[in-house]
């Protein structure tokens, strides 16, 4: 079935089914930009969130006044935890079975096992 | 082009071109008098979110207000942002189906 009426059916049926996408076009970005607008993107805003605080957080650490920070004790890390600047947790040496602070292990180890002389027996 | 596009529209502006509504007006009036352009949008709507064509958009939109901030994004970006991708990425299958539908309604409505 082929002739001038076909073609002409065929082109109006394009110009009508552009109209409709073209209106659901609208449709979609009108939506979009209205979760856009009203901060209903959780991610979005969980992103903008992570970006505003990773741009303090350089501030921070590009700042020249934050470079003392060796000296002083009350250092924060990322999870605001404090931590002493010797480690406290206490365990078992695998060696001589000594009750050892973790911040005093290396040199204890050293004692322990290094020297022969001074070696202390398990 | 008759008039100039700097005229303002005057009540006689009609009567003035003297031109008969064209076949596609008339359809398009056809069309949305008899609730089946209402129809085909619904089924249009519902096909190209089936297909993941949406979400392909609003992923665009989303990107794009990424990039420029929600406050500075408006309407008209986006469907300046999304118009060439969305007509291009229909699937074959789901405008096959709406022409199809179309040409139906249009040889139904023989003029």
């Amino acid at each position: 079935m082929s002739g001038p009426n076909e073609d002409k059916n065929t082109q109006l049926s394009s110009h009508f089914f552009g109209d409709l996408l073209d209106s659901i076009i609208v449709d979609v970005a009108s939506e979009c930009h209205r979760i856009a607008k009203l901060g209903l993107d959780r991610n979005l805003e969980e992103e903008e969130e992570e970006m505003r605080l990773s741009v303090q957080a350089r501030a921070r650490v590009a700042d020249p006044s934050n470079s003392s920070e060796t000296n002083t004790k009350y250092v924060v890390d990322i999870f605001g935890q404090t931590h002493p600047s010797i480690a406290t947790e206490i365990f078992e040496c695998m060696n001589c079975g000594r009750s050892i602070a973790a911040g005093r292990f290396a040199p204890h180890l050293e004692k322990c096992m290094g020297k022969g002389r001074k070696a202390r027996l398990k | 082009m008759k008039h100039s596009v700097n005229r303002p529209p005057t009540p006689d502006a009609a009567e003035d071109q003297g031109k008969e509504p064209t076949l596609q007006e008339i359809i398009n009036v056809k069309l949305i008098e008899s609730g089946e352009k209402e129809r085909l949008m619904e089924l249009l709507r519902e096909r190209l979110i089936d297909c993941g064509w949406k979400d392909e958009m609003k992923a665009l939109c989303r990107a794009h207000v990424k990039k420029k901030g929600r406050n500075n994004v408006t309407v008209d970006d986006l469907v300046h942002l999304i118009t060439p991708k969305g007509r291009a990425s229909v699937p074959d299958s789901v405008k096959a189906e709406l022409l199809q539908r179309i040409r139906t309604f249009l040889m139904s409505a023989a003029l």
